[in-house]
């Protein structure tokens, strides 16, 4: 399993996600389950070189995350199947609402024919099965145009329309 | 009608090469099934009982002939010289092949067609009132404000894994075509007292095994804030619809389960944190639009018409097509025809290639290039000079498409049932058959009235049996087909759910029992009351004395 | 000795490129429902089952289905309304069935 960047398809460094009761034993990026880290971010962050990533169920709702822009720098929205689009509106609370500027990454069961809403929900980065990331690249350069505008920078074709000297694109 | 720009040519190619794609790496085992499925489903692709079956959108039901020969074209090359128009003002094609269904697409996108979220856990096409921009009761065509949605609905990043599917229609004018109270999403247009346009926004209407007809929420949203309006319902209900059982995932399960007002007040919630942000549409935008359906260049012409008079005082068939299958025009001399797809005996919503051809050719000559689809499952020549009606007539019943029926009893709306569809207990169209060779004689249907029978052939409720007159709902008992009769549905502004009357029949008995219910109408029915005002007012036992009575 | 079943059953599902309704044989999938492996108990069925969800693997078929059959003097037919509709195509179109249509040759 790779996990890449979606906009530039390279490799992301991978975390580890924190088990239940342990601590982190070295310096780098540390997975923690919402509920734990709010409660017990202070002293995970006491070890050096820390850096603590939220992981987010997609049951969350999303009242959950308010402030935790305080405790987490990344997320990590855990999607038990790709059906489950409730990741995505997580991910789009997370910026729009609680303001979140860290990475956003998927992790679980995502298709490639989802990249580009991933981008545009909100997310940077995506766990992709190894022999699916050529798919996964394609599908995120699929659509050069949207129609919508999104907390990323997208503008909506209904506004392009309008707005030629507007340059600024999805993916 | 709407026109595509290279925005919009350039989605839905992007589209055909991504479904390519998508087919390339199930044949090769990349995607499983699983995961095709909703990629399919999001093209529109279910396989059915005995093949592949492609919904193809027409989008708010609108077609220019272009477009109508194309879809005869992809009938007769990839298909069985057929297909089915649908509730959804969609149509359905019943044999196509998974390896041809990339090249339907490409032909599709080349005539500014798709099949793009005409199934699966998404937005679906939006739906609205067959005679929209010529009814001449509304308040503004919907049309525009359905094309705005089409655009903001398709490939959302954050809708397109909703809980269950999602249906929104739109009706423009009161008196409800639309059958919007049963959708997920109704909207109303209507205009404020300073005459700006907006819409009334209903939630949480739908059919299924839980019939629920939908309340409003809002009684005007501005039209500039309107996508706002509907995001903010999409997101609420993306976040709580359930997902842990889909009879239960429909929006009309949340609305009840959290309450209609504090319902309300989430939507509300979420609308004034996001409402007049980069969601909603320009005004630049609505305008250029709009634009598009501005109304045709026709003349005023006189009322009266020698020639149709004429013949309709001599053809008996004619005074009654003229009668029932046009609907009155906001310009004088002019009328909406609706082709009947309901022959005796035949199909309800069933065309063949030869004449979708001429529905083409009839539209390109006589009603400004436009035809429109029912949800009736019935095909509209919107803007029709009433001076061209004989020659019109002429030609539809030539091809076996005159049939004088609107309205009528045997005006059916039929699901495809266990002849094509996996999903059915029991079959639909038969029954259809049967009731409309049972009633074959337009002078008794006229003496009937206006009268809406539904078939569905299980309990997904395709055929809109819960909103019928008369509903007919087919159920699998023992492994044989029975059919439940239901009394009292609507699916107009007055909607109503109708009620099962007893028990169920067999296939020779529903029809039976159906014309034992018209013959009580008709010995209790006061002068000119519907068969819908006459059960409202008797209720249910004088039907049951008619039917179960003599057990 | 292997759990007993209500019944006969046979297996049917759809060829993935085109839809087309298959059933089991010992000859590989057929068209025609009449030459069907007919299985007797359960095991039997299961055995059915992994030649079938091998070719569900293999994607040549999809929908596999585990469905009643009844043996006659004429070979095996489907006993279920909905099974009999697949082998025969739709009644309100029996001029568009398997049978006539040469659009299915091949």
């Amino acid at each position: 399993m790779a996990h890449v960047d979606l906009q530039t398809g390279e490799d992301v460094a991978v975390w580890r996600i924190l088990e239940d009761g342990a601590l982190p034993d070295e310096a780098g990026e540390w997975l923690v389950p919402l509920g734990r880290l709010k409660d017990e971010a202070g002293s995970l962050l006491e070890e050096k070189g820390v850096r603590l990533g939220v992981l987010i169920e997609t049951e969350t709702p999303h009242s959950d995350l308010a402030g935790i822009g305080n405790y987490a720098s990344f997320a990590a929205i855990r999607f038990p199947g790709f059906g489950d689009g409730r990741g995505f509106s997580l991910a789009v609370r997370l910026r729009k609402d609680y303001g979140f500027n860290g990475d956003i990454r998927a992790i679980g069961h995502v298709i490639p024919d989802q990249a580009q809403f991933l981008l545009r929900a909100g997310f940077n980065t995506s766990e992709v099965p190894e022999e699916r990331r050529e798919a996964f690249v394609r599908a995120v350069n699929r659509y050069k145009h949207v129609y919508q505008s999104d907390a990323q920078g997208g503008i909506s074709i209904l506004r392009q329309r309008h707005d030629q000297a507007d340059t600024r694109r999805v993916s | 009608m709407y026109a595509y720009d290279t925005f919009d040519h350039a989605m839905v190619n992007a589209r055909v090469e991504e479904f390519r794609d998508q087919v390339a790496r199930r044949l090769s085992g990349e995607l499983t099934e699983e995961e095709f499925r909703p990629l399919r489903l999001m093209n529109g692709l279910y396989l059915q009982l005995h093949a592949y079956m492609l919904r193809v959108a027409v989008p708010y039901g609108t077609l220019n002939s272009r477009q109508m020969r194309r879809l005869a074209h992809i009938a007769r090359k990839y298909d069985k010289g057929y297909g089915h128009f649908t509730t959804r003002q969609n149509i359905q094609y019943n044999w196509p092949k998974l390896v041809d269904a990339p090249d339907i697409l490409a032909e599709l996108a080349e005539v500014e067609m798709h099949a793009i979220q005409t199934s699966g856990n998404c937005i679906r096409n939006v739906t609205t009132d067959q005679f929209a921009g010529a009814a001449h009761d509304e308040v503004a065509d919907p049309r525009a404000t359905a094309e705005i949605i089409r655009q903001w609905s398709t490939f959302h990043p954050e809708f397109s894994f909703l809980p269950r599917k999602f249906k929104i229609a739109i009706t423009g004018a009161p008196k409800d075509r639309a059958a919007v109270k049963w959708h997920d999403i109704g909207l109303v247009l209507k205009k404020n007292e300073a005459g700006e346009l907006g819409v009334e926004v209903l939630v949480g209407g739908g059919m299924g095994r839980t019939p629920v007809i939908a309340k409003t929420i809002a009684d005007f949203v501005p039209e500039s804030e309107m996508l706002s309006y509907l995001e903010a319902i999409l997101r609420v209900y993306n976040e709580q619809g359930r997902r842990d059982n889909k009879y239960k995932a429909r929006i009309k399960i949340l609305v009840e389960d959290t309450g209609t007002e504090e319902f309300k007040r989430l939507v509300e919630e979420e609308y004034e944190a996001i409402r007049a942000s980069f969601i909603d549409v320009p005004a630049e935008e609505v305008v250029r639009i709009r634009q598009f359906f501005a109304p045709p260049p026709l003349p005023v012409l006189a009322d009266e018409d020698a020639g149709l008079d004429a013949l309709a005082a001599a053809d008996f068939r004619f005074r009654a097509w003229v009668k029932n299958n046009t609907f009155a025009h906001k310009v004088p001399g002019h009328v909406s025809v609706t082709i009947s797809l309901k022959p005796h005996g035949g199909i309800p919503g069933d065309a063949t290639d030869a004449q979708m051809d001429l529905v083409a050719d009839i539209a390109e000559e006589y009603s400004h290039d436009e035809v429109r689809v029912s949800h009736e499952q019935n095909l509209i020549l919107p803007h029709v000079a009433k001076r061209d009606l004989v020659a019109i007539w002429q030609k539809l019943d030539a091809a076996g498409l005159g049939s004088a029926n609107v309205g009528l009893l045997t005006d059916i709306i039929a699901c495809p049932g266990l002849d094509y569809c996996a999903l059915a207990n029991a079959r639909s169209i038969p029954i259809a058959q049967a009731i409309t060779n049972r009633f074959d004689d337009l002078k008794r249907l006229e003496d009937i009235g206006q009268l809406k029978i539904k078939i569905s052939g299980c309990i997904n409720s395709c055929g809109h049996h819960h909103a019928g007159h008369i509903g007919i709902l087919g159920v699998d008992r023992k492994g044989e087909e029975n059919y439940q009769l239901l009394l009292g549905g609507s699916g107009e502004e007055d909607a109503s759910k109708a009620a099962i009357l007893g028990p169920g029949f067999d296939e020779h008995g529903i029809v039976d029992a159906v014309e034992k219910v018209v013959a009580a109408y008709m010995g209790e029915r006061k002068e000119g009351e519907t068969f819908l005002a006459a059960y409202r007012r008797l209720g249910p036992d004088v039907f049951k004395e008619a039917v179960y009575g003599a057990r | 000795m292997a759990k007993k079943l209500s019944g006969p059953q046979m297996i049917v599902a759809n060829r993935l490129t085109d839809g087309r309704v298959l059933f089991l044989t010992a000859e590989g999938w057929a068209v025609e429902p009449t030459h069907s492996i007919v299985a007797h108990d359960e095991d039997e069925v299961t055995a059915l089952l992994a030649v079938a969800n091998a070719d569900v693997k293999a994607n040549l078929v999809l929908a596999v289905e585990v469905v009643s059959a009844e043996v006659g003097e004429g070979g095996v037919r489907p006993g279920h309304i909905k099974t009999q509709m697949q082998a025969r195509g739709p009644s309100v179109r029996t001029d568009l069935g398997y049978q006539v249509s040469p659009f299915w040759e091949n």
